[in-house]
């Protein structure tokens, strides 16, 4: 187990990640600068499309997302003082937030789809889907990065404080990934 | 150290929170003028979701403790991110 005193400057987690996190928020900067230059083509025509979305939904899908991450953001605290069952619980609470981000995310889909808004409809729908689709990937990798969370928790013999935090640190990325593809989504005009 | 880590965190959550309904509810207004081009929507949406990005990375990934390196690299893509979107954007309003 890491020492539990927090050196007052350090990197949490693997420092590995954070390469990959910078290297993720570097290539969806590409994938937003693309979708905002295709946009600025046709603007009204974007709109139209953008219209089809549920506002609310984006706005539920990214409080689940910011609560999941307060969640896993205790759960790192409580590890590092030894409370290892509060910390348990944080990271069940992270998974269960998780999973109803992905149950509403695949009803928002069949929905859309059902409506006739497909990946092929239009420019917007395209983007739509790909950003979507992308984020979801990323979701679905995090559960197995929650997986490795609990398994580190679960046995005192085991309990590596650093991969506790570089799990955590790759659900931010989830959570604050989504923060932007709601803004870029949902919200512009 | 316990609480006072614990109530930062409740408070930075609460705030991306409450962000995020007024945002939701700011775009919604004005009916069908609301799915109209806004510039200062945009602008308004863009950096206040790179603000909230900013407090994930410091309040929840504890950037604020890492080395200086690190605080300097979350904020260079932020910034990169922000002139790259609202660069487009203001870009493609006066190329309209």
């Amino acid at each position: 187990m890491k020492n539990l005193a927090t050196p007052a400057s350090f990197v949490p987690g693997q420092p590995d990640m954070w390469a990959f996190v910078l290297f993720e928020a570097m290539l969806f900067t590409g994938y937003f600068s693309v979708y905002m230059v295709c946009r600025m083509q046709s603007p009204e025509l974007y709109l139209r499309s953008q219209a089809q979305l549920d506002l609310r939904v984006g706005v539920f899908n990214t409080l689940v997302l910011l609560f999941s991450s307060w969640s896993i953001a205790r759960c790192v605290q409580a590890a590092r003082e030894g409370r290892h069952p509060a910390a348990l619980r944080g990271a069940f609470l992270t998974s269960f937030l998780g999973l109803v981000f992905l149950a509403s995310k695949v009803l928002e889909w069949s929905r859309e789809i059902r409506k006739g808004f497909q990946f092929t409809t239009d420019g917007f729908s395209s983007f739509y889907y790909f950003l979507t689709g992308i984020h979801f990937l990323h979701l679905l990798i995090g559960f197995v990065v929650l997986g490795v969370v609990v398994y580190q928790l679960w046995s005192p013999a085991r309990r590596s404080q650093e991969l506790v935090e570089t799990g955590a640190t790759y659900w931010h990325t989830v959570d604050f990934l989504w923060v932007m593809i709601f803004s870029l989504l949902y919200v512009m005009r | 150290m316990s609480a006072g880590s614990d109530k930062r965190l409740l408070v930075a959550w609460l705030a991306l929170s409450a962000i995020t309904i007024a945002s939701g509810a700011l775009a919604s207004l004005g009916g069908r003028d609301a799915l109209r081009p806004n510039a200062a929507l945009t602008f308004g949406v863009i950096a206040i979701a790179l603000v909230k990005v900013r407090v994930i990375l410091r309040e929840f990934m504890e950037v604020r403790h890492a080395p200086a390196l690190l605080c300097r690299l979350t904020d260079g893509w932020l910034l990169f991110t922000a002139v790259s979107l609202l660069g487009t954007y203001v870009a493609g309003i006066a190329t309209s």
